[in-house]
C-alpha cells in the first residue's frame, strides 16, 4: 500500500516560537478514509491547517505522494492534487451555489460541463439549490457545496476539518455516507473528528493527537472499544497495534 | 442649481475613480490606506512630466489640441505612462512596506505606515517638482450651453469636463465587466469575501492583492489626471481629496465598488450644493458631515455588508 | 560668555517645546499605546487646546469673540476641557466601529477644524492667526531668559504631574481593563456597551492632554496661526510615540525629546547647508526622511527605543 499523504515531525504555529503542532507524524494510506481524533486543544485543526498550508510550517515535512510539499503556498497544493475543507467559511457566501463550483473550476482549469454533472450527481441537493446564495444554505447543504467544491479540482487527497461540526445526527450520518461514495470514487480522505463514534464508523485508521504530537495510529477496528480510546485520551498512553 | 449638480458630478467622478481603489484595497487587505491620497497626486504630476516628455518628442513642446479639447493626444498618452508608473510606485510601496508589515502585525500598524508612506510620498512630490500649480494646458475653454439659462438657471460645461464625465464611466463600465466576467475579477471578489478559502480554492492571493493595487494605484492616476485637468496640479492635491475619498467609500459601503462610485457621486453632489449654503471656504467640510452622518445611520453604508 | 549664554537660552527653547510635546504624546500614549484608539487627528485637538486658552486669556481682541483677559491657568483647564469635548462628540460617532473609522473620523475632524481656524475669523483670526497671547507670570519675571526658564519649569511640572496621573491610572484595574481590550476583541466584545464606554474615556482624557499641550504651547509662543496645527504635527506626535515606544509612559517622554532632537538638528543642518532658494526642498527631504524613519521603525523595531513592559499573559516570552 503506497501513501497518499505522509506528514514526519511536523512543527507548526501560528506565531513563531509558539509552537501547537509540536511534532505530529502520520501517514495516511491511498484510498482510505484517515481520522485524526484528540482532546480540544490538541492541535488538530492546527494540524490540517498547516499541511493545507494555511499555517505556517517551522520543522518536518509534508510529502503529498512522493512529492514534498512543505513550503507550497496554499494555493500551490491544489493545484498539487490536495483539497482542503476548512470547518467554518467554508463557502463564499455572497456567491451563489453554481458560482462557487464554476470559481473553483475556472481557477484550476477544469472543464465544468463535464464535472459540474458528475459533482451534482454526488450531491443531488446542489442541482438543485443551484441559483441560490450559498450564505442562505442550512448547515448540511453548506458542508455538500464545500465538499463539492474541494471537490472540483478532482484531488487525489481531500482534508476535511471537522465536517459533522454542527450538525444534527442524521445529517452526519447523510454527510459521512456521501464522504464515502467520495473515497470509493477513488479519493483519499482525511477528517479531523470530535464526533468520534460517527468518525470510527466510517474511518478505516485514526490517529489520537494529544498536546501537539500524535499519540497512536491505530486501525479504527482497534478503537471501537471505547475504554481503549479513553485511555489514550486521556494520557494512560497504551500501545495498540497499529 | 443644475449647474450646481453638473458641478458636483465632475468633482464626484474623480473622487469616485479615487474612491473605488480605497474600497479595493480596504476590503481586501483590511486596512484604511491614508497614503491612496498621494497616489492621486503622483499619478497628476507623472501625467504632467510626460505630457512635457511626448510633446518635446512631438514637435517642439507645442500640443495641438483634438477638436474642442484643451489637450492633444500627448496627455492621454502622458496619462497613460503615468498610470503604469503610479502602479509601480504602488507594488514597491506593498513589497517594500505594507506585505512586511502584513506578515507580523495587525491591521492597524497598516494604517501607521500608511500615514507615514503618504508624508513621505507627498513630500517627494514637493522635493521633485516644488510647490506652485502647475496646469496641463494654457489652452482657454469656451462652456457650451447644454442647456438654456431659462430652466433652472441651466447647464453651460466645458469640452473637458465632458471628457472626465465620459471617460470615468467607461472606466466604471470596464471595470464592471472584469469584476463579473473574468476568472480574475470574480477571484479578486472571493478574496475579498474570504481570503483563506480563496487560497484553498487555488487562488493565487498575493497576485489578487497585487492586481488590486495594480488596478486601484492607475484608477488614482486618472482620478488625480482629472483632477489636474479640471482644477490645477498642486502638492496638497490628494491630500485634500483624501476625506472626500473615503467618506466616498464609506457611503458606499466597503468592498462595493458601485457603492464608491455612487458614494463619490454623492459627496461631489453635496461638496457643490454646499457652496451657496456655507460658503466655498468650506466646502471641504462637506465631506466630513456626510462622513459622520452615514457612521451614525448606517455604518455600513448603502451597499455594505459587513460593519 | 554669549555663546554660551545663547547657547543656554537655545536649550530651554528646546526643552520647553520637547516638554509641551512630551505632554501631548502621553495624551496620544493613553488612547494608543494602552487603548488602541487610533487618532490620525491629534494635531486638530492641539488646536482646540490652543485656540480655547488664548480666547479665554487674551486682553481683547478688537473684531473676534476673544479676550476674556482670565487668568492663564484657566485658559489651560478650557484648553483641555475645549479638546475633550470634542473628542467626546468625535467618540460617540466613532468608537463603536472598526478602528481604522476613528482614524478616518479624526482625520476628518482634523481637516475641518483646520478649515475652522483658517476661515472663523470672528473666533480664530483667520490667517492671520491670534496674537498677544499673555504669559503667565510676566510682570513679575518680565520677558527674558528669566521667564523663559520660569515656563520651563511650569511645562516640566505639568509634564511630570501629567505622568504621574497616567502611570497611576494606567496600572489601576482600569488601565487593565484598558490594556485587556485593546489585546483581545473577544474581551472587548463580551463588556459590550461597557468597552464603548472604556475606549471613550481612554479617547477624552487623551485629547484633554493634547488641548493642555496646545494651550501650553500657546501661552510658550504667544502667537498662534493655522499652519502651526497642519498635519504634519499630526505626524510628529506618532514619530515620537512610535520612537519611544507605544505602551510605556516613560518611552512616550523619551520618544518626544528624541525625536524633537532629531527634527531640530537636521532642521539646523537643511538651514546651514542649502541655500536660501533650496530651504523649502530640504524642508520636504526632511520630512520624507522622518516618514521613512518611522515606517523603518514599525518593520524592525515595532516596540520602539523602550517599549511595553507588562507582559501579555497569554503569550509568554
Amino acid at each position: 500500500m503506497t501513501a497518499a499523504l505522509t506528514c514526519q515531525d511536523i512543527v507548526a504555529g501560528y506565531e513563531p516560537g509558539l509552537s501547537i503542532v509540536k511534532g505530529a507524524t502520520i501517514s495516511v494510506a491511498t484510498g482510505e478514509i484517515f481520522a485524526i481524533f484528540g482532546p480540544n486543544g490538541a492541535g488538530k485543526s492546527t494540524l490540517v491547517k498547516a499541511i493545507a498550508g494555511l499555517v505556517p510550517v517551522t520543522g518536518g515535512s509534508v510529502y503529498l505522494g512522493e512529492t514534498d510539499i512543505t513550503q507550497l503556498p496554499a494555493h500551490r497544493m491544489v493545484h498539487q492534487g490536495l483539497a482542503f475543507v476548512p470547518q467554518t467559511e467554508n463557502i463564499f457566501a455572497n456567491l451563489t451555489v453554481v458560482e462557487n463550483l464554476d470559481l473553483a473550476a475556472a481557477i484550476m482549469k477544469v472543464d465544468r460541463k463535464r464535472r459540474l454533472p458528475e459533482l451534482e450527481a454526488l450531491f443531488p441537493d446542489l442541482a438543485r439549490l443551484r441559483g441560490l446564495k450559498a450564505g442562505r444554505l442550512s448547515g448540511g447543504q453548506r458542508q455538500m457545496l464545500a465538499c463539492a467544491r474541494a471537490l472540483v479540482s478532482r484531488p487525489r487527497v481531500l482534508i476535511l476539518d471537522e465536517p459533522s461540526a454542527g450538525l444534527s445526527p442524521k445529517l452526519v450520518e447523510v454527510v459521512f455516507s456521501r464522504l464515502r461514495e467520495v473515497r470509493d470514487s477513488g479519493v483519499t480522505i482525511v477528517l479531523v473528528e470530535q464526533n468520534v463514534k460517527a468518525a470510527l464508523a466510517i474511518a478505516d485508521r485514526v490517529a489520537v493527537l494529544v498536546d501537539g504530537r500524535e499519540r497512536l495510529q491505530a486501525a479504527a477496528a482497534d478503537l471501537r472499544d471505547p475504554v481503549v480510546l479513553a485511555d489514550i485520551y486521556f494520557g494512560h498512553a497504551r500501545q495498540v497495534s497499529a | 442649481m443644475l449647474q450646481l449638480i453638473t458641478d458636483g458630478l465632475i468633482v464626484g467622478s474623480v473622487i469616485a475613480l479615487g474612491a473605488i481603489g480605497v474600497t479595493l484595497t480596504y476590503s481586501l487587505l483590511r486596512f484604511a490606506n491614508f497614503a491612496h491620497g498621494e497616489l492621486l497626486t503622483w499619478g497628476a504630476y507623472l501625467t504632467l512630466t510626460f505630457l512635457g516628455v511626448f510633446m518635446t518628442v512631438s514637435g517642439g513642446g507645442v500640443m495641438q489640441p483634438i477638436g474642442p479639447f484643451s489637450f492633444g493626444w500627448q496627455l492621454l498618452a502622458g496619462l497613460l505612462v503615468a498610470a503604469i508608473l503610479t502602479a509601480l510606485i504602488a507594488l514597491a510601496v506593498e513589497r517594500l512596506v505594507f506585505a512586511r508589515l502584513r506578515r507580523k502585525g495587525t491591521a492597524i500598524v497598516l494604517v501607521i505606515a500608511s500615514f507615514g508612506v503618504a508624508l513621505a510620498l507627498r513630500n517627494l512630490v514637493m522635493f521633485t517638482y516644488g510647490g506652485i500649480p502647475e496646469y496641463y494646458s494654457r489652452e482657454i475653454q469656451i462652456a457650451i450651453r447644454v442647456l438654456p439659462r431659462d430652466v433652472w438657471g441651466g447647464i453651460r460645461i466645458t469640452p473637458d469636463q465632458l471628457f472626465v464625465l465620459g471617460l470615468t464611466a467607461v472606466t466604471v463600465l470596464c471595470l464592471h465587466l472584469f469584476l463579473t466576467r473574468t476568472t480574475m475579477g470574480k477571484a479578486m471578489r472571493a478574496t475579498s469575501e474570504n481570503p483563506d478559502l480563496a487560497r484553498v480554492t487555488g487562488i493565487d492571493v498575493e497576485a489578487v492583492i497585487r492586481l488590486t493595487w495594480i488596478i486601484g494605484a492607475m484608477l488614482a492616476a486618472v482620478a488625480g489626471a482629472f483632477a489636474g485637468l479640471t482644477v490645477q496640479v498642486r502638492p496638497g492635491l490628494g491630500l485634500d481629496l483624501l476625506l472626500p475619498l473615503f467618506a466616498a467609500a464609506i457611503l458606499g459601503g466597503i468592498g462595493s465598488v458601485y457603492g464608491a462610485v455612487l458614494g463619490g457621486l454623492i459627496v461631489g453632489l453635496g461638496e457643490s450644493l454646499s457652496v451657496p449654503l456655507f460658503g466655498a471656504e468650506y466646502r471641504a467640510a462637506t465631506a466630513f458631515l456626510l462622513l459622520i452622518g452615514i457612521l451614525l445611520l448606517r455604518p455600513t453604508g448603502i451597499f455594505g455588508e459587513r460593519p | 560668555m554669549d555663546m554660551l549664554l545663547s547657547f543656554t537660552s537655545y536649550g530651554v527653547f528646546f526643552l520647553t517645546f520637547a516638554a509641551i510635546f512630551a505632554v501631548i504624546v502621553l495624551g496620544l500614549n493613553l488612547q494608543w499605546g494602552f487603548t488602541g484608539l487610533f487618532n490620525v487627528g491629534v494635531a486638530g485637538f492641539v488646536a482646540v487646546g490652543a485656540y480655547t486658552s488664548a480666547i479665554l486669556t487674551a486682553p481683547d481682541y478688537p473684531d473676534s469673540l476673544g479676550g476674556f483677559g482670565l487668568p492663564v491657568f484657566v485658559g489651560w483647564i478650557g484648553g483641555a476641557l475645549a479638546a475633550s469635548l470634542v473628542a467626546f462628540l468625535v467618540g460617540i460617532a466613532a468608537l463603536r466601529l472598526r478602528h481604522d473609522y476613528l482614524a478616518i473620523t479624526t482625520f476628518g475632524i482634523a481637516v475641518t477644524l483646520q478649515l475652522v481656524a483658517l476661515n472663523a475669523r470672528g473666533i480664530t483670526g483667520g490667517p492671520f492667526g491670534l496674537q498677544f497671547i499673555p504669559r503667565p507670570l510676566q510682570a513679575t519675571l518680565g520677558t527674558g531668559a528669566v521667564w523663559n526658564a520660569a515656563y520651563l519649569a511650569m511645562v516640566l511640572t505639568l509634564l511630570f504631574l501629567a505622568y504621574l496621573a497616567l502611570e497611576t491610572l494606567t496600572k489601576s484595574p482600569w488601565g487593565r481593563v484598558l490594556r485587556a481590550i485593546r489585546e483581545d476583541e473577544a474581551a472587548a466584545e463580551a463588556l459590550g456597551k461597557r468597552a464603548f464606554h472604556f475606549r471613550l474615556q481612554a479617547f477624552v482624557i487623551g485629547s484633554a492632554l493634547m488641548g493642555l499641550g496646545g494651550a501650553l504651547y500657546a501661552h510658550f509662543v504667544a502667537y498662534i496661526a493655522p499652519e502651526d496645527f497642519l498635519p504634519i504635527l499630526t505626524f510628529q506626535i506618532w514619530a515620537m510615540l512610535i520612537v519611544g515606544g507605544a505602551g510605556n509612559n516613560r518611552g512616550a517622554i523619551l520618544g518626544a525629546f528624541a525625536v524633537w532632537l532629531v527634527w531640530t538638528l537636521s532642521g539646523g543642518l537643511i538651514r546651514s547647508l542649502l541655500p536660501q532658494a533650496e530651504q523649502a526642498r530640504g524642508a520636504s527631504l526632511q520630512i520624507v526622511l522622518i516618514g521613512v524613519m518611522l515606517v523603518a521603525m514599525l518593520i524592525w523595531r515595532p516596540r520602539g527605543l523602550i517599549g511595553e513592559t507588562i507582559q501579555r499573559p497569554d503569550k509568554p516570552k
